[in-house]
């Protein structure tokens, strides 16, 4: 699978433009450059630092400020319901890759099928969920969960399970749950177009190969597909790290955080802190916070990718 | 690819009789379990769609079954509530885009296409934001904002979508554009093109396919982007679709025919794109992704 190893490929020279630099510094780059920077610099890096510097202080903006150092880190380390989120976040996370299995099987399915036009067409089918803005499907699985309208109990109710109807995302100990299944069964998303454009791209015979030494089904699974995929597998946990660390609207329209903090999510947290308590310099603290996390993992996700330079969903 | 040799050996002796018939089969099995796939995956949207062309007593009588007549009139009612929102989304999308285009394509002919004493640190001063979520720099932008007393209007729903997107646009214009083989830009330069000339001639229309995609992440940004305007807009006017839908939600009630005709008036243009520009809208997913180029 990896190129053969002949002579040393070097990769097309990118040219030197010569005659520039003959000619002398182009200063009609800086100049091409200097609006971009102005932006980045005061809509990217001013708010990101100032953010950072704000968590040390008591920030009431447009009013006087004190600087009170680590002490909104001490509050951030004994805040419950911060941490709780945190609990949350590490189901929603679990919950995620194990739901994989679901877009795994049906890419497996699909490129087991023989004609290339009905690939075509359930493939299409399969992602058009990802057409649709996430608010109109967090909306949507709202309404399934609606206590007396939603289609969920509905159901329950035409097969004369009326009993086990709930509220679903209105009980605690239900809420979380219903949440994790927004958008089931999971297929339309990144995962999926992964595992099926990393499959896709196996060559054939190799799972010819495969099948004349009659191994199965399953054998094949783990002794071919997954060792292929390994790589992308790898990538994608990195990316459902940062992904779940940045979820936070879906829980906002579906479940709100509640009822009693049992769907809270850092970013909500964070908002509700800001917003409700009007706290800045506190809300500063758990920005500051999930940026670090996010960067850090945002560093190891640059490293994995660089090192898989093949996965490529544009060969859908 | 090892561990495929190893089993020759061992079953080499019998092929499988029953899979061989299966595979000269329709595959009837897999085909059947794709489409419950794709029904279970649809049903909501499916559902959706036959709903909004109900009116309430219809939606009591036949919750699950679609029913005759159709009432396109809950389309007319749901539009004159959404247009506000989507007229802002479209205008947000519309100067975004611009400014975006403007921006990263500018700096990504330079960068590609000049060699110049703190190249390689303005480059790496862009691609390093790649990895800021922006929901980090959420309080800290909107602070400044309110200091500048811009909320309620266009300009902070635009704003963070250029910041933001200019960083990724850059990359691939920096990165596309390379690509252009030099002898054109040779060629030109020896006919007596200046920079200028050479950015408008030859960069700006040989760059219509990754502008196009910077497009489609934008547009799908600003259909998706939720807390800022959630946060920043209070008038009804300049919502964007995304917060407008859950005020349009709470305003629509129990009529549930005009509120899902409202999401699905929402959704139509993601769609349009999803339909005719499939394989960008998918690039456009990808690209957005930290550490993906």
């Amino acid at each position: 699978m990896t190129g053969t190893a002949g002579a040393p490929l070097t990769p097309p020279p990118v040219r030197e433009p010569r005659t520039e630099q003959r000619r002398g510094v182009p200063w009609f780059a800086y100049v091409a450059l200097v609006p971009l920077l102005v932006v980045l610099v005061l809509f990217q890096y001013y708010p990101a630092v100032s953010g950072i510097a704000r968590s040390f202080w008591d920030w009431n903006p447009g009013q006087v400020s004190t600087f009170v150092g680590l002490d909104n880190y001490a509050t951030m380390l004994d805040d419950a319901i911060w941490w709780r989120s945190f609990r949350n976040l590490g189901y929603i996370f679990v919950f995620g890759v194990v739901a994989w299995v679901i877009p795994l099987v049906a890419a497996e399915l699909l490129i087991t099928l023989r004609g290339e036009r009905e690939q075509f067409v359930f493939r299409t089918l399969l992602i058009v969920p990802m057409a649709f803005p996430g608010v109109v499907t967090a909306l949507v699985w709202s309404f399934m969960y609606h206590p007396n309208n939603g289609v969920i109990n509905r159901a329950l109710s035409a097969v004369g399970l009326g009993g086990w109807a709930q509220n679903w995302v209105g009980d605690p100990s239900f809420a979380l749950w219903s949440l994790l299944f927004v958008g089931f069964p999971f297929i339309a998303g990144l995962p999926f177009l992964i595992f099926y454009s990393t499959l896709r791209n196996v060559p054939r015979e190799i799972f010819e190969a495969a099948a004349l030494d009659g191994v199965g089904r399953i054998r094949r699974f783990w002794a071919v597909d997954l060792p292929l995929m390994a790589r992308q597998v790898r990538l994608l946990f990195f990316l459902a790290v940062i992904g779940t660390l940045q979820y936070g609207f879906m829980a906002y329209i579906v479940t709100a955080g509640g009822p009693d903090d049992a769907t809270m999510v850092p970013v909500l947290r964070m908002i509700n802190v800001a917003f409700q308590g009007q706290d800045w310099g506190y809300a500063a603290t758990l920005s500051t916070t999930l940026f670090l996390v996010t960067l850090l993992l945002s560093a190891v996700v640059m490293f994995a990718r660089r090192s898989e330079p093949s996965t490529n969903v544009k060969g859908l | 690819m090892s561990t495929v040799v190893e089993t020759r050996a061992e079953t080499v002796t019998a092929p499988p009789p029953a899979r061989r018939r299966r595979r000269r089969g329709r595959q009837w099995g897999i085909k059947a379990t794709l489409s419950v796939l794709v029904a279970v995956s649809l049903f909501p949207y499916l559902f959706m769609l036959s709903t909004s062309l109900k009116d309430n007593l219809q939606f009591a009588d036949s919750y699950w079954a679609p029913v005759l007549p159709l009432h396109w009139e809950n389309y007319a009612t749901a539009w004159r509530q959404i247009q506000p929102y989507m007229v802002a989304s479209i205008v947000v999308a519309a100067v975004s885009i611009v400014a975006i285009v403007l921006l990263s394509l500018l700096a990504g002919f330079v960068l590609a296409r000049y060699r110049f004493p703190g190249r390689g640190f303005f480059f790496t001063a862009i691609a390093v934001l790649m990895m800021v979520p922006s929901i980090s720099s959420l309080i800290p932008l909107f602070v400044m904002m309110r200091d500048f007393d811009l909320l309620n209007t266009y300009p902070v729903l635009i704003i963070p979508h250029v910041a933001g997107g200019v960083v990724l646009g850059t990359i691939l214009m920096k990165t596309f554009i390379e690509g252009i083989p030099q002898e054109l830009f040779d060629a030109a330069r020896v006919d007596g093109a200046g920079a200028p000339r050479l950015f408008l001639s030859i960069a700006l229309p040989l760059s219509m396919p990754v502008i196009g995609t910077v497009g489609l992440i934008t547009i799908n940004g600003v259909w998706n982007d939720f807390f800022w305007p959630l946060l920043t807009i209070t008038e009804n006017e300049l919502r964007t679709v995304s917060v407008g839908l859950l005020f349009f939600q709470g305003q629509a009630g129990t009529d549930y025919g005009p509120m899902f005709a409202g999401y699905l008036l929402a959704s139509l243009p993601l769609l349009l794109l999803f339909t005719f520009l499939s394989k960008y809208f998918l690039a456009g997913v990808q690209g957005g992704l930290p550490g993906s180029h």
